[in-house]
């Protein structure tokens, strides 16, 4: 599970809390929110007492009525609910670095520590200050936890106004004698542990994986990891970073040889200042990348070039030349070289990129699925690769599972950001089309 | 009174920074990653395989439960963390690593295209390099394609990938057929000897191999000592009985062997 910190916090739904604001002589009465009960709409939210009565959200406004007809029914003041969470989110960024605001639940990041709140504790108690100070709602409930999912019990199962920390490693024991429905499970694997008399978390963690992947297939998996405490790893999908904004798409340097040349060892030369010229410039903007392209153009010949996919993307001078170097030995030149352009393509954050944390992944784990998917831009798409196991297997073994990419790598038309790193799978080197344009390389004549 | 020699530590620590230095006796021991297996930890002293070194796995051609045993630390290890295993041998079976209780998802398997002992390393180098902190690998017999004459320069890629290891704390365990490449069994802090030890059967089935492990070299315990574990083969289809049944079972079948769950699941 590493060591993560997760805070959950619940709250009233923010539409009621702008009921409340609007209408502060409400907050002691039942209220549904949604609209008039003539409506055919849904209940959004309701308050306690609504729901003592009956109401539950999704419910119809006129069904809502009959359950509770003394209520209170107010539309819901959707762009007022917008500002609110706008107004709930920037709080939370001032303390803590990842963040995720929904209406009822609010989520952050407590990994590592903060510098005005080194104590752990505290710093969950200052967050669930803020929430408190901007909602003005009694009942806020906190829970702390290494993992989102017992983070998100651990709030359910703190009272009003309290915050219910789960110490690392105790997960298992804090989930063992809750009962089955405190989890997301699937129904039908839920219905199947009732018929098997098991009943409560801790039921359920003694068996093995083993037993219970043979018993519910791939679910299983998920189902032994949840009980420990876990995050569901069928949403492991390293790569769903949030893309820098104004990252540009690729770079040159090109570098104009007077006369022309065959000499390599000034080939040499000129390759080595478009390398760190533009590895400066990579570094500069804090990004890394995720093809490499040399050209050379020949005189009275077409171009030559080369792309390939470096295993580590380079992110300054000093890693892009050896890749250099690399294409340029690769290269058949026929003709005296009039300049060579080296580009970068498929840029993406090279350092202190927002990790994709809620998805159950991590920034270890989109490194990783970086690194695969770079394998198999270079070395095709069987180099690197997961099993899955087939729902219905039929008798023969092979038969039992297919394979399936590492990653869900969503591959765009330049190879751009970690969803795309690199050019079209199975393809090592690519030799660059003839007459291929500059693109945005600046014409740098030297 | 300043010395030339502590003028000389000074001056690196003010140079390369406070931590380069140090005593030996505030450096801290050998990490250790627990396999889950009691008699294997205690074996593997100190409690487990070697954290950021390389461990090897080795027997003679033949039937000697090393892949199964790899296959099942494999497993275990995938239930934690992400797992690369690069397949060699090309003869994974993902069905019966599932048996062994292994989650596929959290597991990479890597299969270089040509085959080369080189590509693979390097392209289980670059899987440490970006974080996979447990890494299988199963060797071959022989590289394809080599010669006893010739180097296709894998010893280079395997000491790229043991720094990668080392730098990353990952653990790695290797396994080869005896006797193991010299620069493989120079690069491995660890080797273990396996060797069959005799099939396990009851009602007239084989329930699983007997499998004796012996500790050959060791750079981090003392070497030379000896276990039998009972690799248990998983019965694939064997649904009905398996809900309610316990995977460890911690009988030991004789005064020296101990049962190696084919799940290792706890």
């Amino acid at each position: 599970m590493g060591d993560f910190r997760f805070l959950c916090a619940r709250f009233p739904h923010l539409a009621l809390v702008v009921t409340w604001r609007r209408h502060p002589e409400l907050r002691t009465e039942p209220v549904v929110v949604g609209g008039a009960p003539e409506l055919r709409l849904p209940v959004l939210a309701a308050s306690a007492s609504a729901l003592a009565c009956g109401v539950r959200p999704g419910q119809p406004l006129r069904e809502a009525q009959q359950r509770c007809p003394g209520a209170a029914f107010v539309p819901a003041g959707e762009e007022e609910v917008a500002r609110l969470r706008t107004e709930l989110l920037a709080r939370l960024y001032r303390l803590a670095p990842a963040v995720e605001v929904g209406d009822e639940t609010a989520w952050c990041d407590l990994t590592g520590r903060h510098a005005a709140h080194p104590d752990g504790t505290g710093w969950a108690v200052a967050i669930a200050r803020s929430i408190n100070e901007l909602l003005d709602a009694d009942d806020i409930a906190v829970g702390v936890a290494a993992s989102r999912l017992v983070a998100e019990v651990a709030a359910r199962q703190s009272g009003s106004r309290r915050i219910r920390r789960v110490a690392a490693g105790e997960e298992a024991a804090f989930l063992a004698p809750l009962p089955l429905s405190v989890l997301p499970l699937d129904p039908a694997v839920a219905a199947r542990l009732a018929a098997l008399g098991l009943d409560c978390v801790g039921a359920v963690a003694n068996l093995s994986a083993a037993d219970l992947q043979r018993q519910f297939g791939p679910a299983g998996m998920d189902l032994w990891r949840r009980v420990r405490g876990g995050d569901g790893r069928e949403e492991w999908r390293p790569g769903g970073g949030v893309d820098q904004p104004g990252m540009p798409r690729q770079l040159g340097e090109r570098i104009v040889l007077e006369g022309g040349t065959g000499d390599l060892e000034a080939l040499r030369f000129a390759v080595h200042r478009c390398a760190l010229e533009l590895g400066d410039r990579l570094r500069r903007r804090g990004c890394r990348a995720a093809a490499v392209t040399l050209v050379c153009e020949l005189e009275d010949a077409e171009p030559s070039g080369l792309r390939i996919t470096p295993l580590q993307p380079p992110g300054g001078g000093a890693e892009l030349w050896p890749v250099a170097l690399e294409l340029l030995a690769g290269l058949p030149l026929t003709a005296p070289v009039t300049a060579v352009r080296l580009e970068v393509t498929g840029l993406e954050p090279g350092a202190g990129r927002q990790v994709d944390l809620w998805r159950g992944g991590d920034a270890a784990g989109e490194e990783i699925g970086g690194a695969a998917a770079r394998l198999r831009a270079r070395f095709g798409g069987t180099a690197v690769r997961r099993a899955e196991l087939t729902v219905d297997p039929g008798d023969l073994p092979e038969r039992r599972f297919r394979w399936a990419e590492p990653v869900a790598v969503e591959v765009d038309g330049d190879g751009r950001g970690r969803r795309a790193s690199g050019p079209a799978p199975g393809v090592a080197r690519e030799p660059v089309p003839p007459g291929t344009p500059a693109a945005v390389m600046p014409a740098l004549r030297r | 009174m300043s010395t030339p020699l502590s003028q000389a530590l000074a001056t690196l620590r003010r140079r390369h920074g406070e931590g380069v230095i140090r005593s030996g006796d505030t450096l801290s021991g050998v990490e250790a990653w627990p396999t889950g297996l009691p008699i294997l930890d205690q074996l593997l002293t100190p409690g487990g395989l070697p954290v950021g070194r390389v461990s090897l796995l080795a027997a003679a051609p033949g039937a000697s439960g090393r892949l199964t045993l790899l296959q099942a630390l494999a497993a275990a290890a995938s239930r934690e963390r992400v797992a690369v295993y690069l397949d060699l041998v090309g003869s994974l079976d993902p069905g019966y690593l599932a048996d062994l209780g292994a989650d596929l998802t959290a597991l990479l398997v890597v299969r270089p295209p040509s085959g080369r002992w080189g590509e693979g390393l390097s392209m289980a180098r670059s899987l440490v390099a970006a974080g996979a902190s447990w890494l299988a690998v199963a060797l071959s017999g022989a590289e394809p394609g080599s010669s006893p004459r010739s180097s296709s320069g894998w010893e280079h890629r395997l000491s790229i990938l043991v720094e990668s290891v080392a730098t990353r704390r990952a653990v790695c365990l290797v396994s080869a057929t005896s006797p193991p490449p010299l620069a493989l069994g120079h690069a491995a802090s660890l080797t273990l000897e396996c060797a069959a030890d005799g099939w396990e059967e009851a009602h007239g089935d084989v329930l699983g191999l007997r499998t004796r492990l012996t500790v050959v070299k060791s750079k981090v315990s003392a070497p030379g000592e000896t276990a039998v574990l009972l690799l248990r083969y998983p019965r694939t289809f064997a649904a009905a009985e398996a809900v309610g049944r316990p995977a460890v079972v911690d009988l030991p079948l004789t005064a020296e062997a101990t049962d190696v769950p084919a799940a290792a699941a706890g």
